[in-house]
């Protein structure tokens, strides 16, 4: 009762307080407003959408489909007019949405100020492409960190001792090293860079990489240390995992695991390494965020519609209802000091890695295969502890000349 | 069938008969094909034995046990419950399947026909044309036969008419087998009945039809199979709405996407293979046949 | 040399006939060539004379109506960018180059086919004036159309498959030739970007060997496929045929039971049952997970990680999907060799491998020629067993755009389509693998005896 009474008064402020200052729109416009989200949050999202909608006056009804960030992103590229007017994605996708012409831009609309407003900085940013806002936050969790179950694990701070934990009890330990996105742990962690400056059109203006040095070299040796162990898996999906001990991955998985776990369940930060060259390195990593865009609309009428209700499933109470429903962490301010968000053990352990993590900017397409490429030669075996430095260092100057070579 | 007829005219392993009993050939044999036939199974086993798992009281994704620990049906009520939207989506998959085997069949006939009885200018080219045309990669077109559906409404919500018509449009390029089959028929009925005054569509009707039973249902078969696979295309053209996806388009997704949806795939999965494999089994007679017949000759 | 010629002299004939037409033609026949069916109307030929007139309404309705002012777009591909309005932040779309292309297509395939139109309607003009000229009866509507169900039947049948083939085959596959040779990728995407033409861009790119360059990686794949196409089909076709000859050996009983058993996976969607498959084999799937419970291995066995293993474990995987339709062909072929060519054989004392070396061999070789090559040429676009199993992984530094070393071309081809969206390089890169598989099985197929001599079979 007194959450739907919040939820009233909240829709009620926001249509008086609407920014928005030079659009209007006529009540009598009618349609179908049709969102995608991932599916665990299929029928709160149709519920606070259809209340926000009724309360505020707008004739739109609104379908609900599940689709999960990435096809969502492929998919509205694949045919914009087809895809849906709000849909959820992952940031990395931005810059393809842009260049794809899929995403309404945001600044000027008077929308930017709320968000900039609501929003902690690094999810403005991760929303910005090159000097436009084009996306709502919708959660600030799109980062990982470390599950274990604490029967298996003793130690979660150091990466080596729970390598040999996970041998012992004959459990295996999941770490996506084929996945840029995770990969970067160890880069990071050593203290290489790689990020992209971006044009406004969706392309690539610049980028600035170091790979191919000692860092680098070290970084590459403890992901091959890493994958020669036996208990040693490359993965992050909770559901295609067997027998685990531990696993690097988000909080969208948190209930997964804790259903597996049970009463050992317990998440923390990414542990440390000693690397080849005797120092102490604290795994980094990306803090990314999950968007919700807008679709470009050709009716003035709807596009406030659409972006009204953009910015109440991004508001506060928004955010929290899908926290409660899915435990996404929120990227709103006012969402961030609730306190079962605060009290929440996999948000706390994605806080604490956040202090070792680096905002995700946007990178290109061929960045991601190409690290998959990297990641599957140490798997594969391509790439061992018996390779010689040269080689690895050669390795790595590849990598770079390549992520310098997708710059447009 | 075969059965009956291998008696008389098999000889091919040739082994000499001896009167001893048990022969360590014979062993071998059978042992051999036990573990053929476990190596073959073992995939199903699998795929049954996790649909017995319990998504709610056990584990729903990956395990590292065959066994599961307590067997429930609770995959198959969520699924078969209006808890998800599996039944629409296997309506949709057997509808689908009902139209474009008879569609499919139909044109193959009508080509196969042409092809087989008549002689005409162009006929060499057509069929050089289509042979040809089958070497493209397909997928290439996804995103032009995407939008020439859309013109027509035929993609999200209309997915189902535009599938059944692309699968059936195409169709006619798959005359190979049943070509064969005809070729194998004697003109010479043909002559007879033209003798007698029959047209060439009521050859076709009432003489060549009714002989080809075998082909017929092997067409309509692999046909109707086909509709049971497709996550590609039919992903590609019904995204964004999921009254209209087939079993092929849903299962796909819930092993790659969703989290934890493993046991109720394999449940799915079961449950999309039960109507082809009954009838595959009942029909497997006239599929020989066909593949016997067709693939061989054309 | 001599088929130029003789094409040339057809040509310079028709041109020919078609002005002796108009010269020695009634007024009819002059009206008819504007208006397409005038002349067989006027002179009672009912139905064909509607049927030109028709298409040709058709024609210039199409071309009215959208098809011309597309068509006048073809060689720009658009030119208005989709843009907001900066007041009101509404979207106002541009001109969509993927329709323009698409319809300015259909619109040359559509006056192509008039200008056929045209020339049939010219010489029906002909062949009626003649038929009128030497008193003979016009035939009825009851006796034209009996011609379309008996001497010209294949009209009937043809026509429906053919307008099929052409919508939904040939003209995707002539959209996408010319996709090669435009900029039509994920920032150049319709509606919401133009895209042009660039001519052979995209093909330098792919022949320049080295850097970001499709060459090496193109052969690299193009390699593989070939020997998977080339393994796949042969170890299934011998290994199946073992196992048709060892399931019909006369002593063997169930012989049903055990055909029964190996068809099921025939039944089974593959979809179903290879990603499982997948799964099985992966390094934390149940076959590892079991070897380690038992001791039998310290470390999982890498059957997708490992290049080397994954393919042996694709191609052994894919016995299990090929033998049995293998087993189901060869039994059926078996049975029919003629059982005293086996006792005549024995009397002359040959023993068992002589036997199938001599006859079983030869006999299924000759009579499963052409299956085998489809199979081959099959297996060169084999989608769908990559890309459950494998999905073309593991990939590797020293390979380019997405390709895995399990990649085969076909699979390599969705991957640029699908998930990268690039469809001006796929186009290319298909185009490539069309070329390949076209001149591999239009030269296998060319020395095939029942297709060179396809009268003698009947």
């Amino acid at each position: 009762m007194k959450k739907k009474l919040l939820t009233i008064l909240l829709a009620g402020t926001m249509a008086v307080s609407a920014p928005g200052t030079c659009m209007t729109a006529s009540a009598e416009a009618s349609g179908e407003i049709v969102i995608w989200t991932a599916e665990p949050l299929m029928s709160v999202t149709q519920s606070m959408a259809e209340e926000f909608l009724a309360e505020n006056g707008y004739n739109y009804s609104v379908t609900v489909e599940s689709v999960g960030a990435d096809d969502a992103a492929s998919n509205m590229i694949t045919d914009v007019e087809g895809g849906a007017d709000l849909y959820g994605f992952a940031q990395d996708q931005l810059s393809h949405l842009v260049a794809a012409g899929a995403v309404q831009p945001l600044t000027g609309t008077g929308y930017d100020t709320w968000i900039e407003e609501e929003n902690g900085s690094g999810s403005v940013d991760a929303a910005t492409f090159g000097s436009t806002l084009y996306a709502f936050p919708q959660s600030a969790d799109n980062g990982y960190f470390l599950y274990y179950d604490s029967s298996v694990v003793t130690d979660p701070t150091s990466l080596e001792a729970i390598i040999a934990d996970c041998e012992a009890a004959g459990k295996n330990f999941y770490f996506e090293i084929n996945n840029g996105w995770y990969q970067v742990a160890f880069f990071f962690g050593t203290g290489c860079t790689l990020t992209y400056e971006t044009n406004d059109d969706g392309t690539f203006a610049s980028c600035d990489v170091s790979y191919a040095n000692e860092q680098g070299l070290v970084a590459l040796k403890e992901m091959i240390e890493l994958a020669s162990s036996s208990s040693f898996q490359n993965g992050s999906s909770i559901s295609n995992a067997t027998n685990v001990g531990a696993i690097v991955d988000g909080t969208w998985d948190a209930s997964e695991i804790q259903k597996l776990f049970g009463d050992n369940y317990a998440a923390v930060k990414l542990p440390s390494f000693t690397g080849s060259d005797g120092e102490e390195y604290q795994l980094g990593g990306f803090s990314g965020y999950k968007l919700l865009g807008v679709k470009p609309q050709t009716d003035a009428d709807k596009l406030k519609a659409c972006l009204d209700l953009a910015q109440y499933l991004t508001g506060t109470e928004a955010q929290l209802a899908v926290y409660n429903e899915e435990g996404w962490g929120p990227s709103n301010l006012t969402a961030q000091e609730d306190e079962a968000v605060q009290a929440d053990i996999a948000l706390s352990a994605l806080a604490e890695q956040a202090n070792y993590s680096m905002g995700q900017g946007q990178y290109p397409d061929d960045y991601w295969t190409l690290a998959t490429s990297l990641g599957d030669d140490i798997i594969s075996g391509n790439l061992t502890s018996s390779t010689s430095d040269e080689d690895l260092m050669a390795v790595l100057a590849d990598f770079e000349a390549q992520c310098n070579s997708y710059v447009q | 069938m075969m059965a009956n007829q291998n008696t008389k005219s098999v000889r091919a392993a040739g082994t000499s008969m001896n009167k001893s009993r048990i022969k360590p050939l014979h062993v071998a044999a059978y042992l051999l094909l036990i573990a053929v036939s476990v190596v073959w199974l073992l995939p199903f086993v699998g795929i049954v034995l996790q649909s017995f798992r319990s998504f709610d009281t056990e584990y729903g994704g990956m395990v590292e046990y065959l066994l599961p620990k307590t067997f429930s049906l609770d995959n198959y009520t969520w699924l078969l419950s209006g808890e998800s939207q599996f039944l629409r989506w296997y309506a949709n998959t057997v509808t689908i399947a009902f139209f474009v085997a008879i569609g499919q069949t139909c044109m193959v006939l009508m080509v196969s026909y042409a092809l087989s009885r008549m002689r005409f200018k162009g006929r060499t080219l057509w069929m050089r044309v289509c042979l040809i045309l089958g070497m493209f990669p397909g997928f290439l077109t996804m995103i032009c036969l995407y939008f020439l559906l859309k013109q027509f409404g035929l993609t999200q919500s209309g997915a189902v008419p535009g599938l059944i018509l692309v699968s059936v449009a195409s169709s006619g390029m798959g005359y190979y087998v049943c070509k064969g089959f005809f070729d194998t028929i004697p003109k010479s009925l043909d002559e007879a009945a033209r003798i007698d005054g029959a047209s060439r569509a009521r050859i076709f009707f009432c003489m060549i039809t009714p002989l080809s039973k075998p082909i017929i249902i092997y067409t309509a078969l692999t046909a109707f199979m086909a509709p049971w696979n497709d996550y590609i295309f039919a992903s590609y053209i019904v995204f964004g709405s999921s009254n209209n996806y087939n079993v092929a388009v849903a299962l796909y997704r819930w092993v790659n996407e969703e989290a934890g949806y493993f046991t109720r795939f394999c449940a799915g999965g079961v449950l999309a293979a039960i109507p082809v494999t009954i009838l595959f089994m009942c029909l497997q007679k006239y599929y020989v046949e066909g593949v016997t017949g067709g693939a061989v000759k054309g | 040399m001599k088929k130029t010629a003789a094409f040339f002299q057809a040509m310079a004939a028709s041109l020919r006939e078609i002005g002796v037409t108009f010269r020695e033609g009634d007024w009819k026949t002059k009206v008819s060539y504007v208006i397409f069916g005038f002349g067989p109307l006027m002179r009672k030929y009912y139905l064909r004379g509607i049927a030109f007139l028709a298409l040709e309404i058709l024609y210039i309705w199409y071309m009215v109506s959208f098809g011309a002012s597309y068509l006048a777009q073809f060689g720009t591909l658009g030119t208005v960018e989709t843009h907001m309005d900066p007041e009101t932040f509404v979207t106002v779309y541009g001109d969509n180059s993927f329709l323009i292309l698409l319809w300015s297509l259909l619109g040359i395939f559509a006056t192509i086919f008039l200008i056929c139109l045209w020339r049939m309607n010219i010489s029906e003009n002909r062949r009626e004036e003649l038929v009128l000229k030497a008193g003979k009866e016009v035939p009825t509507i009851r006796q034209d159309l009996h011609k379309l169900i008996d001497g010209k039947f294949h009209y009937t049948l043809l026509s429906l498959p053919t307008l099929g083939i052409f919508v939904f085959t040939i003209l995707p596959i002539i959209f996408m030739v010319c996709v090669a040779f435009t900029n039509y990728n994920f920032t150049h995407q319709a509606p919401t970007k133009l895209f042009t033409w660039v001519g052979l861009a995209n093909f330098k790119s792919l022949l320049s060997f080295g850097g970001s360059g499709f060459g090496a990686t193109f052969t690299k794949v193009l390699g593989w496929t070939i020997v998977w196409a080339f393994f796949a089909t042969f170890i299934n076709y011998f290994l199946g045929m073992a196992l048709a000859m060892l399931i019909n050996t006369k002593w063997i009983r169930f012989k049903k039971l055990w055909r029964t058993i190996l068809v099921m996976t025939i039944a089974i969607p593959q979809f179903v049952s290879l990603l499982y498959v997948s799964k099985l084999f992966a390094s934390d799937g149940l076959i590892n997970s079991y070897l380690l419970k038992w001791g039998v291995i310290s470390q999982a066995l890498p059957f997708w990680t490992n290049p080397l293993w994954a393919k042996v474990t694709i191609v052994i995987l894919n016995c299990w999907v090929g033998i049995p339709y293998m087993m189901l062909i060869s039994t059926g072929i078996l049975m029919n060799i003629p059982a005293d060519l086996y006792e005549s054989a024995k009397i002359d004392g040959a023993n068992t491998f002589q036997m199938f070396r001599k006859i079983t061999l030869p006999y299924m070789l000759f009579v499963t020629g052409p299956y085998l090559l489809t199979t081959f040429t099959g297996n060169l676009n084999n989608f769908n067993i990559i890309y459950l199993l494998s999905g073309g992984g593991p990939t590797t530094m020293s390979m380019t755009g997405g390709a895995g070393t399990t990649d085969l071309l076909i699979t390599w081809l969705y991957k640029m389509t699908v998930n990268d969206t690039n469809y001006c390089m796929a186009a290319v890169i298909g185009i490539m693998v069309f070329a390949v598989t076209a001149v591999i099985s239009l030269v296998v197929y060319g020395m095939l005896p029942s297709v060179r001599d396809e009268e003698g079979f009947q």
